[in-house]
């Protein structure tokens, strides 16, 4: 920018738009939620200030507990499973067989396709009477089931089907309301993971598994000592991004289960904020649930960076 | 200066030009998009009135036909039908719109956003409105539906669309089953019982249908029906001044119990959303309870013999209003007032309010239009539209606290809670109850 003693008003000059908007749209904003998030306010009367109220009341709200464990158990749950069916895919699509761009585009179209439309699709599709879940499932005389109404928790449940109780003291897992918007959300969001996979994949040089082959490795040892660790920058990435990802959740929620499922059980932190604003109009308490998720995933998000990205094969 | 010599300059100016170019076309599209929404008969030199309102399906068409028919007639007012899709957006735009400082002149608001609009300062008091009128109109109007929209003892917004929830009943299969159709259950227990010998007459797929059908069903953990049949066992909801909650009380206590007793029994079922309202469609239930106006919805694709009928009662009858009111905005232009109360008079009128409520099924909001010639040859027509009528005499409403929706809210939680786990009401009740009182002691009005 500074040639000497000269400015370059000019670079200045690019950067204007972008800076007005970041500003705009992201910097101001999150300052002044912070600000809102010290008062009481309804949008209509002039807002109350009450200090860190806001906050206290979050440190003795059941309820956002609550939605906080159901939103770790989807993170915990969707973003292994995300970045395993994705790296499979993309696995399978690498390889130079005919109809290739095909696939690729049919693995893509969820990505594209409206969440609000692909929720309402699946709603039908998980329906305990006309959905084809269940009608498939009758087809292997397999009992239906209230998949999205469901409050049972998966680990009760899969004790069960082994015929042993589950202790009260252990995390019962999420319930079955929410392992199915999880199982949606990951087959809405494969197709991008996969393209991202699929360009580490094509990025690494053909030549170390051509030396590898000639080495005498299987294709386990290959993908476990070439594709593995050459490929962990976007793995990175991508596990970086579906966790900011699944701490946003709301969409799927709100359309597939929109009062926060069976006993509050797919009540997730961004949908508990939407209620407080825009159901209660308590938007300072939502702000102030808005800041500490602010503050959580920008924890995670400084963990992965200072932690995991030492585990990272840059080269 | 020479852009020529200066290609970074000249690629900024370029740059700024498409960034100014991109606003304004935005801006442009912006002008175009209100104009056509706001477009449609031409509303020439009249003062423009904007109705906001959540009214879908065969009932907006009805209420887009009455309101093109108060354009036509109309020499100095014209009103702009804005639907909003549910209440939900609308209650949100409601809110978005008065910190925009654009809120519409007239919009259909319930109870508890009407307090807020009032201490808000932000819609106008009828009171002041009527007092230059010289009907009373104030007289006219059904007296629990005065209450409703009597705060503090002035009344700051107009009833609209009310109704009530009836029982819905298949005549064909009381009919096959042996019971007499012109005798629906007027009891709870009646209920129980009628319930009990249609679901045995028809199990195994005994009957016409081919299938079992199940005597009864109603929506999963529904609160609106709880709420009733409270009432109905001789109950009370809560005490806002005493800032009491009587859910621990006996007559909660049978309200709950007396649906969970029968979905136990397997001679009820209760759905999610509109389930049950499809499976007495397609005769898998014999009888549902649900508001009047799902009639509406539902008798086009109804093929057999249906009655309505008041909802069974149990120690006493009763039943709670459902729907909205009419906000008028204080915009601060006295014209466009003036503009919106006329257009709520002619709207709830004696003549123009008794169509609306043989079309739509919504009570009416005047005695005389209740009283109505049209009204009464409705009913000869169709005797399914009279039992709304009948129930404005124990027509009650739900309490209008500005934290009653976090309380509706903590009851649905626990009534769905109740009905999948099936246990003793009091297990459920009595820590709601704890819970009502302490939202009631924490809210200020």
């Amino acid at each position: 920018m500074v040639h000497g003693k000269k400015i370059d008003f000019g670079a200045y000059g690019y950067l204007l738009p972008v800076v007005f908007i970041i500003l705009c749209f992201q910097v101001i904003p999150i300052f002044y939620s912070l600000a809102i998030s010290f008062y009481e306010w309804d949008l209509m009367s002039d807002p109350n200030w009450v200090g860190a109220e806001n906050f206290r009341r979050l440190a003795d709200d059941p309820m956002f507990y609550k939605s906080l464990v159901n939103t770790l158990y989807y993170a915990i749950f969707s973003v292994p499973l995300s970045i395993l069916s994705a790296l499979c895919v993309a696995m399978l699509l690498n390889n130079p067989i005919a109809g290739m761009g095909i696939y690729r585009t049919i693995y893509f179209l969820p990505v594209i396709t409206s969440l609000n439309a692909v929720s309402i699709v699946w709603n039908f599709i998980y329906h305990p009477e006309y959905g084809l879940l269940n009608k498939v499932l009758a087809i292997f005389h397999i009992a239906p089931r209230l998949w999205l109404q469901d409050p049972l928790c998966i680990m009760p449940f899969l004790a069960g089907l082994a015929g042993v109780g589950w202790p009260d003291w252990l995390p019962a897992g999420p319930s079955m309301a929410m392992l199915s918007i999880i199982v949606m959300s990951v087959w809405k969001g494969l197709g991008y993971n996969v393209i991202i996979f699929l360009a580490g994949l094509q990025n690494i040089p053909k030549h170390l598994y051509e030396a590898a082959t000639i080495d005498g490795a299987s294709r386990w040892q290959q993908f476990r000592h070439i594709t593995w660790p050459l490929l962990s920058p976007t793995t990175f990435f991508v596990f970086t991004m579906s966790c900011i990802g699944s701490f946003q959740v709301f969409s799927q929620i709100y359309m597939m289960t929109p009062r926060g499922g069976p006993m509050k059980s797919t009540m997730v932190i961004v949908f508990y904020l939407y209620q407080k604003a825009f159901v209660k109009f308590e938007f300072g308490y939502a702000l102030a649930i808005a800041f500490v998720l602010f503050v959580m995933v920008f924890a995670m998000t400084l963990f992965n960076k200072l932690y995991l990205e030492k585990k990272v094969h840059y080269s | 200066m020479n852009l020529r010599n200066h290609p970074e300059a000249l690629f900024l100016a370029a740059v700024l030009a498409a960034w100014l170019l991109i606003v304004g076309l935005i801006l442009h599209d912006d002008a175009g998009k209100r104009d056509a929404a706001l477009a449609g008969v031409e509303a020439g030199n009249r003062t423009r009135i904007v109705f906001w309102h959540a009214m879908g399906g065969p009932l907006g068409v009805v209420m887009d036909d009455l309101i093109g028919r108060f354009n036509k007639q109309q020499d100095r007012y014209f009103v702009k039908s804005v639907g909003m899709g549910s209440y939900d957006t609308l209650d949100k735009k409601i809110l978005a719109s008065i910190v925009a400082h654009s809120a519409p002149d007239i919009s259909q608001n319930y109870e508890t956003l009407t307090k807020k609009l009032i201490k808000a300062r932000k819609i106008v008091c009828l009171d002041d409105l009527l007092a230059s009128e010289t009907e009373d109109i104030k007289a006219d109007i059904i007296p629990v539906l005065l209450r409703n929209n009597t705060f503090d003892g002035r009344l700051w917004s107009f009833p609209f669309n009310k109704s009530v929830p009836v029982l819905y009943y298949n005549k064909d299969l009381l009919r096959e089953a042996g019971l007499d159709p012109a005798a629906p259950p007027t009891t709870l227990d009646e209920l129980a019982s009628i319930s009990r010998h249609l679901t045995r007459f028809f199990a195994d797929g005994k009957g016409s249908t081919g299938r079992p059908v199940i005597g009864f069903g109603t929506g999963k953990g529904n609160i609106w029906m709880f709420l009733c049949r409270v009432l109905q066992y001789g109950g009370t909801i809560v005490d806002e001044v005493e800032k009491k909650a009587f859910f621990a009380d006996p007559p909660a206590q049978k309200a709950l119990a007396v649906i969970l007793d029968m979905v136990k029994e397997g001679i009820a079922v209760e759905g999610q959303g509109f389930d049950h309202q499809n499976d007495f469609k397609a005769q898998r239930v014999a009888m549902i309870e649900n508001s009047i106006v799902s009639k509406v919805f539902m008798e086009a694709g109804i093929k057999f013999d249906f009655g309505v009928a008041p909802l069974p009662g149990a120690a006493t009858h009763a039943v709670i209003l459902s729907g909205t009111n009419i906000n008028i905005f204080d915009n601060g232009d006295p014209d466009k007032i003036q503009g919106a109360w006329e257009f709520v008079k002619w709207f709830t009128s004696t003549e123009i309010g008794a169509e609306w409520s043989v079309r739509t099924t919504y009570l009416p909001v005047r005695r005389s239009s209740l009283n109505s010639e049209y009204v009464r040859e409705a009913m000869k027509r169709d005797p399914n539209i009279a039992p709304p009528y009948v129930q404005l005499d124990y027509s009650y409403f739900e309490p209008r606290l500005t934290c009653w929706f976090e309380i509706r809210d903590l009851m649905a939680d626990t009534l769905e809670e109740a009905s999948i786990e099936k246990g003793p009401p009091e297990k459920y009740l009595v820590p709601m109850n704890e819970a009502i009182e302490r939202i009631l002691r924490h809210a200020t009005d």
